[in-house]
């Protein structure tokens, strides 16, 4: 087993209110780890802090990836070197095309790697294909980014994007909330088809219902700051019990 | 100058030292101006005023005012529109976009009656400014006179810096954050130059603003 993500003794801040207390967490690849806690408990601020959003302060710890030290790389080169968070609230970006937002995403990455643009052809023969998976209309390709889509939409287009940019490292930040049962069905299928023995998921949620879906190798519960308790997919079922009480 | 009955004047200004027009509508005209100043060169200490006049004298009148002006170093702009509609039943539009980045400045005065005769009059005026850095400066000084009651008439200045989590969404897709900025920038800037009729004049524009964002 190789170690993908390494956490070690992780504090941060917002404001000056420190939100993380101490997050230790391996992550090794092929597997899926779910987070879930109580609201406020940190869940969101451990998806911002390890993608590099700016408004965190890191106070002390250390994160790799793939050995590599993760808090020292900007945002754009964590997520170029296989980092992607599935926003609990995507953005809106009014003026600015799905596809062209896309497409420079892509080749922004394939351009870390080595590789050579697409050609307009083959991306959107790319985009059709990751869209059909997801079922996502093709219409949406016209629209600016997230810009008037349902809120289950977001979340789809969410993992429509992660289709396309095949992360080694998946953050899914509440992407079952706001969904209908079906698109929980298609999302979670297409998180399932992307899987491969080299990358890993965390996939924070609140239902153990997401967990039927996909199917986690550990559950963690993030209380305060910290990770209270971990588990095997048993520990979702008897979260749902009981609730957070004792924690 | 005065645009006759039924007749239809339009005229896109790309980076004049200053446009001055003043200009009386017969009924049933239509008037269409767009002044776009982007001096994308390096070349600092761009000084442009600009000044549109416009009376609906006559009934059905239609107007519209789209302004962008991109400013760098020192460059000032002042853009100054003043439409009045006389007599009822016409329609105006204004947007008015600035980009101001260093030191520049700019100004926007926007000047609008609906006298009391002007029943079911629809006026729109838009102004929204971006601030790129923390130097520049943007004052707006709309001005309404509505006289009429009968009308639909609105208005909105804005003055605001580029969408901090629009840019870490982007970064967090790969996107490099200079690339992120003129994005979004251009975004902003489209709104205006989608308005130009002339498909050559408009996608030439629309080529020239990617790389203006430092
Ligand atoms: N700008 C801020 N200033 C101060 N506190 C903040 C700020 N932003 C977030 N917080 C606080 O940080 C704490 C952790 O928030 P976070 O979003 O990480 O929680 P979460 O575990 O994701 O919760 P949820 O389940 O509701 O999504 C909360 O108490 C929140 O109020
Ligand atoms: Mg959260």
């Amino acid at each position: 087993m190789k170690p993908l993500l390494v956490i070690k003794d992780l504090h941060a801040s917002i404001g000056g209110k420190e939100i993380l207390k101490g997050v230790n967490l391996v992550i090794n690849e092929g597997e899926v780890h779910a987070i879930m806690g109580p609201n406020g408990a940190g869940k969101s601020t451990l998806s911002a802090v390890l993608t590099g959003n700016p408004a965190y302060e890191v106070t002390s710890g250390e994160v790799y990836l793939r050995g590599q030290n993760l808090l020292t790389m900007e945002p754009e080169v964590r997520a170029r070197a296989g980092v992607f968070l599935s926003f609990q609230y995507p953005v809106e970006i009014p003026g600015v095309s799905m596809t062209n937002f896309m497409r420079t995403a892509l080749n922004e990455k394939r351009a870390y790697e080595g590789k050579e643009p697409l050609s307009a052809k083959e991306f959107l023969a790319l985009m059709r294909e990751k869209k059909r998976m997801l079922e996502l209309p093709d219409k949406l390709n016209n629209r600016s980014v997230n810009e008037g889509f349902s809120g289950g939409e977001k979340k789809k287009n969410e993992i429509f994007q992660m289709a396309m940019l095949e992360p080694c490292l998946a953050i899914l930040d509440e992407t079952d909330s706001g969904l209908d049962i079906d698109a929980l069905r298609i999302v979670a299928e297409g998180v399932n088809k992307l899987k491969t023995p080299q990358n890993a998921s965390i996939v924070i949620t609140h239902y153990q219902r997401l967990l039927d879906y996909i199917v986690p190798d550990f559950v963690h519960v993030l209380a305060d700051g910290k990770i209270v308790k971990t588990g095997d997919k048993t520990l979702a079922l008897e979260l749902e019990e009981k609730g957070y009480e004792g924690f | 100058m005065r645009v006759s009955k039924g007749d239809i004047f339009e005229r896109v200004f790309i980076n004049e030292p200053g446009v001055n027009l003043l200009i009386e509508q017969e009924a049933g005209s239509r008037v269409k101006i767009v002044i776009v100043n982007l001096e994308i060169s390096k070349s600092r200490g761009l000084e442009v005023s600009n000044n549109i006049t416009i009376s609906q004298l006559g009934e059905g009148c239609s107007t519209e005012i789209y302004a962008l002006a991109f400013l760098h170093g020192s460059d000032s702009v002042t853009t100054e529109t003043h439409v009045t509609h006389a007599v009822g039943g016409g329609t105006s539009v204004q947007l008015i976009k600035f980009v101001l980045d260093d030191n520049s400045r700019g100004r926007f005065i926007g000047d609008l009656k609906i006298a009391p005769d002007a029943q079911q009059t629809e006026a729109h005026q838009t102004n929204r400014n971006l601030l790129l850095s923390e130097t520049a400066e943007m004052r707006t000084q709309p001005q309404l006179e509505i006289y009429a009651d009968d009308v639909k008439a609105t208005h909105g200045a804005s003055t605001g810096q580029l969408d901090e989590s629009a840019l870490f969404y982007m970064q967090q897709r790969g996107i490099d954050k200079q690339k992120a900025r003129q994005l979004l920038v251009n975004a902003f800037m489209k709104e205006v130059l989608n308005t130009i009729g002339d498909e050559r004049v408009r996608e030439q524009l629309l080529n020239s603003i990617d790389g203006v964002v430092e």
